[in-house]
């Protein structure tokens, strides 16, 4: 009697103990294709790698092309008064619309996440971080104020880019972007500095415990916009 | 009978022992799936970048070859002595295009927003749906007629009245209508996406905004100058 007893605890032991193994033994044969995946993966990344090898290349050729185009441009305009004014608003729209690199006076602002504050001490810690709206406002209240050009982290503000929320990151002209921000523009620093009123932008932000700073300056470079704008859907109407 | 029972015990006692260790093998492999696991949710993200990374170079392929073929084209009239008005204008005709200072059509969405009581559309709501239409390709953007360019601000005068392209003093007000040329397709598609899209976002919290799609939209061109006082070039 006894014996029946152990024999059948033990059977039901060896029972589960081998179920419990084919149960992982099938996780584990899941394991395998993802090993399969990983070496996909470094295909992949080498594949990253050459297209932004090519990418890079292609950059540089446009760059030159872009200097060499406004030679041939400013020479083949030289000799009609027609002609050179048509090639001085080519450049300038070409300035409005960010393609060109650009410098003069204005301001250069500063706002980080605020890392002093535990999380877990105000009531939401959403206010202590810089979003992608907020961005989005100062840009606002920048072209209020008369900006003639803005960038935020080196990247161009132009009529295409758009600043959206990506997770912890915010995404400006497609890239990944994290604070500190910096958001430099030009224009009359005096009235871009107005960005800093009382019951201005920034002072909402510093009441939700983010860090800002501005501050003038005569001599601000802004780069160009990486980029392309085309037109595929519209057209002019004549 | 003490001697069997001792030997039941030995052996049992290997059998859990052997069991417990393919056991605890098997775990250790179940960890290192879950790890490669992690690793595959990058994966998606690399076939995102290489996407991205594959889209910026087409384009930056197709500006190149449309750079070289001006720079032929003014070399060929420089050496034939020829003037070069054709090509010049043709340039800027393409660019005060894509500035904003020429009328154009073509298919895209027409957004309303009206107010409603406490519900009011304010500069940020507009910056907001602005941002969304570029976000989905929009090429040109007018509000009750009044084209949105690079430089152009949204701000509010007095409640329920706004300035758009803030040198220009004329008001707008409700409602709003907002133009926008793109495929029609990406730009209705991410207005209305269930929930978190923009028109869900808000209209499930009182607002009034209806989408339309139109294959044939016409948008005004910016009215006035527009003064480059500032900025000049750099190297």
């Amino acid at each position: 009697m006894k014996k029946k007893k152990i024999a059948i605890t033990l059977g039901i032991m060896c029972l589960m103990l081998t179920l419990a193994i084919a149960v992982q033994i099938r996780s584990v044969k899941g394991g395998t294709q993802v090993a399969v995946q990983s070496k996909t993966e470094n295909d992949l990344k080498d594949e990253v790698f050459r297209w932004k090898e090519k990418y890079d290349t292609t950059h540089k050729l446009v760059e030159e092309s872009e200097k060499e185009l406004e030679k041939v441009r400013s020479e083949a305009t030289k000799n009609s008064e027609n002609d050179s004014n048509a090639e001085k608003q080519v450049k300038e729209n070409n300035m409005l619309l960010g393609l060109t690199n650009v410098k003069g006076s204005g301001v250069v602002i500063t706002i980080k996440d605020n890392s002093n504050t535990k999380a877990s001490s105000v009531l939401d810690p959403s206010l202590l971080l810089v979003h992608d709206g907020d961005l989005r406002s100062i840009v606002n209240e920048l072209k209020n104020a008369g900006a003639e050009a803005i960038e935020i982290n080196g990247q161009r503000i132009v009529q295409t880019t758009a600043i959206v929320c990506d997770g912890n990151v915010v995404r400006i002209n497609g890239e990944k972007l994290g604070s500190p921000f910096v958001i430099k523009a030009i224009g009359l620093p005096e009235r871009l500095y107005n960005v800093n009123r009382v019951g201005g932008y920034l002072e909402m932000l510093e009441d939700d415990g983010v860090s800002t700073e501005i501050k003038k300056s005569n001599d601000i470079t802004i780069s160009k916009y990486n980029g392309v704008i085309t037109n595929e859907y519209m057209e002019t109407v004549r | 009978m003490r001697k069997d029972k001792m030997v039941i015990i030995i052996i049992v006692g290997i059998v859990a022992a052997v069991l417990s260790g393919t056991m605890f093998m098997q775990f250790r492999a179940v960890e290192w799936t879950e790890e490669t696991q992690i690793e595959g949710m990058r994966e998606a993200e690399l076939r995102t970048t290489i996407a991205e990374y594959k889209e910026k170079y087409e384009e930056l392929e197709t500006k190149l070859l449309d750079n070289n073929k001006k720079i032929d084209e003014y070399n060929q009239k420089l050496e034939s002595n020829q003037e070069s008005a054709e090509l010049v204008e043709k340039e800027l005709e393409q660019t005060n295009l894509l500035v904003g200072k020429t009328k154009v059509k073509g298919e895209g969405v027409i957004v309303t927003l009206k107010d409603v009581d406490e519900n009011r559309i304010t500069p940020d709501i507009l910056v907001e749906l602005i941002n969304e239409l570029r976000y989905a390709g929009a090429e040109a953007i007018s509000i009750n007629n009044k084209r949105i360019i690079n430089m152009t601000d949204i701000a509010e005068v007095t409640a329920g009245y706004l300035v758009i392209n803030s040198g220009d003093q004329s008001r707008i007000t409700s409602p709003y209508e907002v133009k926008a040329i793109g495929k029609e397709e990406y730009l209705a598609s991410n207005l209305s996406l269930k929930n978190v899209g923009f028109i869900d976002k808000y209209n499930s919290s009182g607002y009034d905004i209806q989408l339309t799609k139109d294959n044939n939209i016409t948008i005004e061109p910016y009215e006035g100058n527009i003064n480059i006082k500032y900025m000049e070039e750099a190297e």
